[in-house]
């Protein structure tokens, strides 16, 4: 993307949505969880485009981070920020869980992550005196004060997952333009062929899944945060697998940015002009929206954003 | 004398403008706000109290005609506690006055702390977790809680005599305190109790069943779940046909929608009930409700409009009387709201400094013949229970 | 003890009568046209409702609405295949999303015609237990289901091996360029193979309205719960999607007698995992699973 457009784009967001809106609980809220479906929609897209595997189970990380950021804040007293970096680290190394299933192709992967999402969902509400069991966690610490600035209320939880989501998608940018992208790259046309040059194919992906999982299960902790408040069925929700991958591929999962501009379409747009107007049926509008996307412009809303000028270039040319 | 007259004139008619203009800035609109499930897995229940919400202000607005007027604006929080908060948050933004609603525990926490910062009460019926009110939230009040359930079942299995009970329970939270409650009290009395889990996903109850009925051998069945898992329950039942004198459930079962549709699997099966079906409304506000719920939705009330009902006149009614003592508008709603002691269709309501109301103590209904006849306590019984009766 | 067993393996048996009634058509689609329709469960989910619209609307027996159900499901069926062969590039994950869009669009119309409501039959012939040597307790619904469920399954297998168009549905799955030069229209049969699929769902709609229970949000629980078992199964076989629906419905049920029912769906995923990772094309599937 465009560095000026980016950078404009992050003057926006940091300064310019504060001073709009920060008397406005109601719609920081909406962005706010607008961004966290982002952050995961980035985490999916990553994997996707660089592992090459495409997971259906992508709740299972946000739920495991979020509980473990949880339990170690409320029964070992960690500090918030800490907690939110460790239910990342917690997120990563259950993922490690999931290593068998790389061997696993297409649907199968898909699907062999669902069933572990499903599984950790269970043991979730089974482990009572750790995770509190079906009633889940309730007052769940908020993020602290540091230096004056509260942390806890809307606007510093806005900072903090829009800062999880830019460092998200700079990593996932910078993968992408290494030698390692390079080789990922590679992987997807043939393995084979890159394994005979050299290049560790099965750690590669393994690393990305790592990768992926971690900034699944940040966001994951950062919700809980957030919202101060856990249960299996909320934090396993096959809201946080679906959404993020609607946003990904509404945004253009091929893009860095995509999935970030899909996520803040998709919730924001059906929050604020949809939900009023039909109380009732706001949802189906989302239902069509995404075939409507698929059928006429499935690279996504980038892709269409940009086709435009190019065209206009090529009749000027001819 | 023409300088007199003018002045009485001119007085009179100052005065008359004055009391006028008094009377009507005396004369207001109150916009209450409701956050409910309409969409989502909770949707069932969160229009079955939307109704009750909506009948209350139709009420009101007819007893307090002329002088005050009630509008509630309801949104939706699609069964997710993320959409809950924002729900509250918008409604806080848009200068409701107080917000009545919420149904399940997991998102009535959230919600209410969001009402709580926005320093708006917040009065449901669908929040029965013992958490939720040990958090010292003074805008926070409740009409029902997990005990008034617990000790209806506990009553009516220990007027049965029944000295060995089989409790079957979904692990959600609300479900598994209760049955966790039922279990200390009756274990405490002696009566054996065998406790089994069910996961929300479960549709064939048959092995579960056969468990109970070769291993257990209770003299009653006790199932607390929702209308599904009571279905499943009790089909599985009819098949197996357990030796047992009583079936007993809690919340959802006792009622008319359940007898309409599943007559056979309802015959003689125990629930918790407020009122009989037909509804038998003596008391001229019962009767009153009962007309408006039928003008308003064609159909008769069910416990859950029965409950957004009453949460949402106590509510008004305490808006009423601190907006006549000035108090409103600096924040005196709570401390209003705790001075009710009224009789409402669902008993007596007090609010303790928790905002629970401690007396609540539900009654059990049983089905017979199509009906729902109230069995359990005595003093609010119309009928006598069949015992032992089951449904095959 | 050993009634315990018997009774848990029995329900086991039926309830994987149910389940392979929902994953075969899933798997019938997926087999011929590597596409996942997401939307299966709320396809099912539609023909149950109509089977409720005719009983409680019109007073009919369900199986008397089967017809028109047919009609109904076959129809919404097509559109999902006319709206899915739009789809040009990318086509495993776009049609992912396509379908995953028209189930959000059928739940919610269903939710909004019929509300939120659980429903399921009246009839009491359906309700009857029915008791096999003393020991073993059925419903008669489960009952039926399972044979009919059995008999139909028997029919569509019998057609893909044994007919022109169901060797050709085989053909198309195995090597399109290669059917597609020996004659067979891919479009056609990929048509038909829906429309079968269409057939299946309404069957397994009826099945679950006679037996169990149903309510808007069941369409996106069959749906995985079918997919599971499609991809337990290994692609493209029929007696392999029922015998992998047997085994998930019994391992459940006799988590539920001998651990605990909340563990019921617990046991359903580890052996799915497990399965997986000893033989990553399912079950029979024929070995296309690990990445090249």
């Amino acid at each position: 993307m465009n560095r000026l457009l980016l950078i404009a784009a992050l003057a926006i967001a940091y300064v310019g949505v504060p001073l709009l809106f920060d008397g406005n609980a109601y719609v920081l809220g909406l962005i706010v969880a607008a961004l966290t479906i982002a952050g995961v929609a980035v985490a999916w897209a990553l994997l996707g485009n660089l592992g090459g595997m495409v997971s259906f189970g992508h709740a299972a990380f946000f739920g495991v981070g979020s509980y473990t950021s949880a339990v170690l804040a409320m029964k070992l007293g960690v500090p918030v920020f800490a907690a939110m970096l460790l239910g990342g680290v917690g997120a990563a190394v259950s993922s490690i869980a999931m290593l068998p299933a790389l061997r696993l192709r297409g649907p199968y992967f898909a699907l062999a992550i669902l069933a572990y999402a499903h599984i950790f969902q269970i043991l979730a509400t089974e482990m009572t005196p750790v995770t509190g069991g079906a009633g889940g966690l309730l007052s769940i610490p908020r993020f602290p004060k540091i230096l004056g600035f509260d942390f806890g209320e809307k606007l510093g939880g806005y900072l903090i997952v829009l800062t999880i989501v830019v460092l998200a998608a700079l990593a996932y940018d910078a993968i992408r333009r290494s030698t390692w992208g390079l080789a990922l790259k590679a992987m997807h046309d043939t393995e084979v062929a890159t394994r005979v040059v050299g290049v560790p194919s099965t750690h590669l992906k393994a690393a990305m899944l790592v990768l992926s999982a971690f900034l699944t299960g940040l966001v994951g902790a950062f919700n809980a945060h957030f919202i101060s408040f856990l249960d299996p069925h909320y934090a396993f929700s096959s809201g946080w697998t679906v959404l993020p991958i609607a946003a990904a591929i509404f945004g253009g999962y091929r893009t860095v940015w995509g999935p970030v501009v899909g996520a803040l379409a998709i919730y924001l747009v059906d929050q604020l002009l949809f939900k009023p107007i039909l109380p009732h049926g706001h949802q189906m509008i989302l239902g069509v929206l995404l075939c409507a996307m698929i059928l006429f412009s499935p690279g996504g809303l980038m892709p269409a954003l940009r086709r435009r000028p190019v065209k206009e270039s090529r009749h000027a040319h001819a | 004398m023409t300088r007199t007259l003018a002045n009485f004139v001119t007085i009179s008619a100052l005065a008359l403008s004055v009391t006028l203009g008094a009377g009507a800035a005396q004369a207001k609109d109150f916009l209450l706000g409701s956050e409910l499930p309409l969409t989502g897995s909770l949707a069932r229940v969160g229009q079955g109290m939307h109704e009750g919400i909506s009948v209350a202000i139709e009420m009101a607005n007819r007893s307090y005609a002329g002088k005050h007027s009630f509008k509630v604006q309801t949104i939706d929080d699609e069964t997710s506690p993320a959409k809950g908060v924002a729900a509250v948050e918008k409604l806080a933004g848009d200068g409701v006055v107080a917000i009545t609603g919420g149904y399940g525990s997991n998102i009535i926490g959230p919600a209410s702390e969001a009402a709580q910062k926005a320093g708006l009460v917040y009065i449901t019926s669908g929040g029965v977790s013992p958490e939720l009110t040990q958090r010292g939230y003074p805008t926070f009040f409740r009409i029902n809680n997990t005990d008034g359930y617990a000790l209806a079942m506990i009553g009516l299995l220990q007027e049965m005599g029944a000295k060995k009970v089989s409790i079957v329970y979904l692990n959600k939270d609300a479900t598994s305190s209760l049955a966790k409650q039922v279990n200390s009290a009756l274990t405490a009395k002696g009566v054996t109790v065998g406790m089994h889990e069910f996961d929300g996903s479960t549709s064939d109850f048959k092995p579960l069943m056969n468990k109970v009925k070769l291993q257990d051998r209770p003299d009653a069945i006790a199932m607390v779940g929702y209308e599904n898992d009571y279905v499943g329950i009790l089909r599985a039942a009819k098949v197996l046909k357990p030796q047992v004198k009583a079936v007993v459930g809690v919340w959802s079962l006792a009622t008319a929608q359940m007898a309409k549709e599943f007559p056979d699997l309802m015959e003689n099966v125990y629930g918790t009930s407020m009122l009989p079906y037909p509804v038998e409304f003596t008391q001229p506000e019962a009767v009153e409700f009962a007309a408006t719920y039928k003008k308003l939705f064609n159909k008769d009330p069910d416990y859950l409009g029965q409950f957004g009902y009453v949460q949402t006149r106590l509510l008004i009614d305490a808006v009423v009387r601190a907006d006549e003592a000035g108090t409103l508008a600096k924040g005196g709603l709570p401390d209003e709201l705790r001075k009710t002691d009224a009789n409402t269709l669902i008993g007596r309501v007090t609010f303790d400094k928790n905002g629970d109301n401690l007396n609540f103590t539900h009654r059990m209904g049983q089905h017979q013949g199509g009906k729902v006849v109230l069995v359990w306590p005595q003093d609010a019984a119309n009928g006598k229970m069949n015992f032992p009766a089951v449904p095959w | 003890m050993f009634e315990l067993t018997l009774q848990a393996l029995f329900s086991g048996l039926l309830a994987g009568g149910y389940y392979a009634t929902v994953a075969v058509g899933l798997a019938l689609v997926f087999g011929t046209m590597r596409v996942i329709n997401l939307a299966h469960g709320e396809l099912v989910l539609l023909a149950a409702y109509v089977a409720y619209a005719a009983e409680t609307s019109y007073g009919v027996n369900p199986v008397m609405a089967i017809p028109v159900a047919l009609v109904i499901v076959g129809s919404a069926s097509a559109i999902v295949y006319a709206l899915l062969s739009r789809i040009r590039q990318d086509r495993e994950i776009n049609s992912l999303i396509l379908t995953f869009g028209l189930g959000i669009i059928l739940t919610n119309a269903i939710l909004s015609i019929w509300k939120a409501d659980i429903h399921s039959t009246s009839d009491p012939w359906f309700q009857d237990s029915m008791v096999v040597a003393d020991t073993l307790f059925a419903m008669n619904a489960e009952v039926a289901s399972f044979v009919g469920g059995l008999v139909l399954m028997a029919g569509v297998w019998w057609w893909l091996n044994h007919s022109w168009q169901g060797r050709a549905v085989r053909a198309l799955s195995s090597n399109r360029a290669a059917a597609t030069l020996m004659g067979v229209n891919p479009r056609k049969i990929e048509i038909l193979s829906f429309l079968i699929a269409a057939l299946l769902a309404t069957f397994a709609g009826f099945a679950i309205y006679t037996g169990k229970t149903v309510f808007p949000a069941l369409g996106h629980v069959l749906t995985v719960k079918a997919f599971i078992i499609t991809v337990l199964a290994g692609m493209g076989s029929i007696p392999g999607v029922l015998i992998g629906a047997v085994m998930i419905g019994v391992i459940e049920s006799l988590t539920v007698t001998y651990l605990s029912a909340s563990l019921q769906e617990l046991a359903g995923m580890i052996l799915f995992l497990v399965v997986l990772f000893v033989s990553p094309s399912g079950l029979f599937g024929g070995g296309r699973a690990l990445a090249r």
